[in-house]
């Protein structure tokens, strides 16, 4: 027991007494992830004051004196060009394709008269628009335009033929009730998070073990110091728990400061992207926080032996990251799987390792999770960790493994 | 007292090994029914040369690998069955064992010292003694990393010796060293061998083995074809050198061949 717990303070001195590692392993990725956040946030930001400041280039083809009225009317910036002949109408969807024109519009001939002299049976006049997705500037000029600039065109040609549009409006839906919305904003908020915390957990929690992982086993194989500690008379399953548990408090760690480093950042982030930030506050009670605490400590168990496992077959820590690399990527997709999963899923599912944890946190951020789903993905994450320990001891006994 | 007995210790290599060595055999036998004993109070070399077999019997006599056949017995203890007692009772020291050059030689020394379960007061002493004896004070606290060769090599010798084995197994102790810091460790040797530990060796220098061995035995292709005082390997191939008598040894297991 004191020959693990002097290894354990060993490897984590090996980290805190190195500030560029504590930068690296602790701050680096909180500072990464949120910036990143930020500036994703930022830039699109930029990208839609862009567009929504962008005066649309509009052709109008057999534009009618209505339209024309209409668009004087309003306050409607487009710029305007009327189309009077085929090599015009040409032009102009070249111009859309190549991205300086956003829209055509297409009247019928004699528009105004066709809806003046409109009788029931008549074919209803049909407005064609034309627009190039792939360009920015006209998908959105499309979605303004034909949504609703043309909306309200056809509302004023509505109720100059009919009068007071409320006769033929029938009923309204929710068009002025402002208490529709019926949920617990705890809840709620707990949902969202839930979506992405459990997947950024993961994925934090097994980054930050991974490269400390690799260093200490495989690392210390390839440096030649881990003969060293083998000729100590301590047993070798006191090292490798020794090693396990120092992988396990960093990355737990690192991990902790991540989430709390994205949980209060999360109103910052989601605002610069233009979301309601305060919606994406947390609350958690006592019950909630001690479950957490305990599948974050159990996961990072796992995380740690498997890091561990992987590392002690290997030669080299190069060798030993790219076997990390696949697991590392089965953990980003079990990760997205819990993201994007809807509704209640089977109690079997929570003996899954792994995919289990990411759902049993999702279910305590949205209050779901039953306390057998719960006890049954704890049980099952240590019983896995427990099973690759001893692995784990049996290969630091393997003479062709450890001198390999 | 070291005892071993009819040590054999055959390697399986992976193709890419077979491949270097140029050979159709996946069965290397890299020590072959070798036996010898040493006793406290004395210096023992292995002698031989690279390949012979002698880092392979010292890494099965320190616990490192498992022996194929024969039994290894460490100051009473066989290294299999109590393994962790035969690491307490001895010291040892092999070129591609290092320490981790992150930590300072205080750091690493206080580590294992703990490891082998030293208590503090002892650690104190015994960090004074040794860290006076190979000069360690002026550089303890640096980083491993930033030490020359020769520091690396007084402070790996310190720090195998911080439990105060009465066994010490040193793997070419002196290899890669400069003359002044080989003697100093040539010197501790002797020093220790004087206070009545066993210091068993291995090397190549056939004057190291001269100087420093009480008894050598000289090792070829696992084998051990000879054992004695100098004198006694000397008188036995009318030579008036070792490396004349080893060469002698040589021919003659060559020709056995």
């Amino acid at each position: 027991m004191n020959g693990m717990a002097t290894i354990l303070k060993k490897e984590l001195a090996r980290i805190f007494k190195d500030k560029k590692m504590v930068f690296s392993v602790f701050l680096l990725p909180v500072l990464v992830m949120v910036g990143i956040m930020v500036l994703i946030g930022n830039l699109v930001d930029n990208m839609t004051d862009d567009i929504e400041s962008h005066t649309p280039v509009v052709y109008v083809q057999n534009q009618p004196d209505t339209f024309r009225t209409f668009l004087e009317a309003g306050d409607y910036s487009y710029d305007i060009y009327s189309i009077t002949s085929d090599a015009e109408r040409n032009e102009a969807e070249d111009k859309i394709l190549d991205g300086t024109a956003d829209l055509l519009i297409e009247f019928p001939d004699h528009f105004d008269d066709l809806i003046t002299g409109y009788q029931i049976g008549d074919t209803v006049p049909q407005i064609k628009t034309y627009y190039n997705p792939s360009e920015d500037y006209s998908y959105e000029a499309y979605g303004v335009i034909s949504g609703q600039t043309l909306e309200v065109y056809r509302q004023m040609l509505l109720s100059s033929r009919v009068g007071d549009l409320d006769q033929i409006a029938v009923f309204t839906v929710n068009s002025d009730n402002e208490d529709m919305v019926i949920q617990d904003d705890d809840k709620a908020s707990g949902k969202t998070l839930g979506m992405m915390l459990p997947y950024f957990i993961t994925i934090l929690l097994f980054a930050g073990a991974m490269g400390i992982g690799t260093d200490m086993v495989a690392g210390e194989k390839e440096r030649g110091t881990m003969a060293s500690l083998l000729m100590t008379p301590i047993k070798r399953s006191s090292i490798a728990l020794g090693k396990v548990f120092a992988l396990m408090t960093l990355s737990g760690l690192s991990s902790i400061i991540s989430v709390v480093a994205m949980v209060l950042c999360m109103p910052l982030m989601a605002s610069s992207m233009g979301a309601d930030g305060s919606s994406l506050s947390l609350s958690l009670n006592l019950s909630q926080i001690l479950m957490m605490g305990a599948l974050l400590l159990a996961i990072a168990f796992l995380y740690s032996t498997i890091i561990a496992l992987i590392s002690v077959f290997a030669k080299t820590t190069k060798e030993a990251s790219s076997y990390v690399m696949p697991v590392y990527m089965l953990v980003l997709v079990i990760g997205l799987m819990t993201m994007y999963q809807s509704g209640s899923p089977a109690d079997n599912m929570y003996f899954i390792p792994i995919y289990n944890t990411a759902l049993a946190l999702k279910g305590i951020f949205s209050q779901d999770v039953t306390m057998l789903q719960f006890a049954a993905s704890l049980g099952v994450t240590v019983a896995v960790s427990a099973v690759l320990i001893g692995v784990i001891v049996k290969a630091f006994e393997s003479e062709k493994v450890m001198s390999a | 007292m070291i005892e071993i007995h009819n040590l054999t210790k055959i390697y399986k290599l992976n193709k890419k090994q077979m491949q270097e060595s140029k050979t159709k055999n996946p069965m290397k036998t890299a020590v072959d029914d070798l036996s010898l004993t040493a006793d406290y109070g004395e210096i023992y070399g292995l002698l031989g040369p690279n390949g012979a077999g002698k880092t392979t019997t010292l890494r099965c006599l320190a616990t490192l690998i498992k022996p194929t056949k024969g039994e290894i017995y460490v100051g009473g203890h066989e290294v299999q069955k109590n393994s962790e007692a035969v690491r307490q009772s001895i010291g040892f020291l092999t070129s591609d064992i290092n320490l981790d050059p992150q930590f300072s030689v205080d750091y690493m020394f206080d580590f294992f010292g703990r490891l082998h379960k030293v208590s503090e007061e002892q650690l104190t002493n015994r960090k004074e003694v040794l860290f006076e004896y190979f000069g360690i004070e002026d550089f303890a606290h640096k980083p491993i990393k930033e030490l020359s060769t020769g520091m690396k090599q007084k402070a790996a010798i310190a720090v195998s010796l911080v439990h105060n084995p009465d066994i010490v197994v040193f793997d070419e102790p002196t290899n890669g060293l400069d003359i002044v810091t080989a003697r100093d460790v040539t010197d501790y040797l002797k020093k220790l061998r004087d206070e009545g530990k066993l210091v068993i060796i291995s090397t190549h220098i056939m004057s190291e083995a001269e100087k420093l061995c009480d008894r050598i035995g000289l090792v070829i292709d696992g084998k051990k074809i000879a054992e004695g005082t100098l004198r006694e390997l000397l008188a036995a191939t009318g030579t008036d050198n070792l490396e004349d008598a080893f060469f002698e040894f040589y021919k003659s297991r060559k020709g056995e061949v």
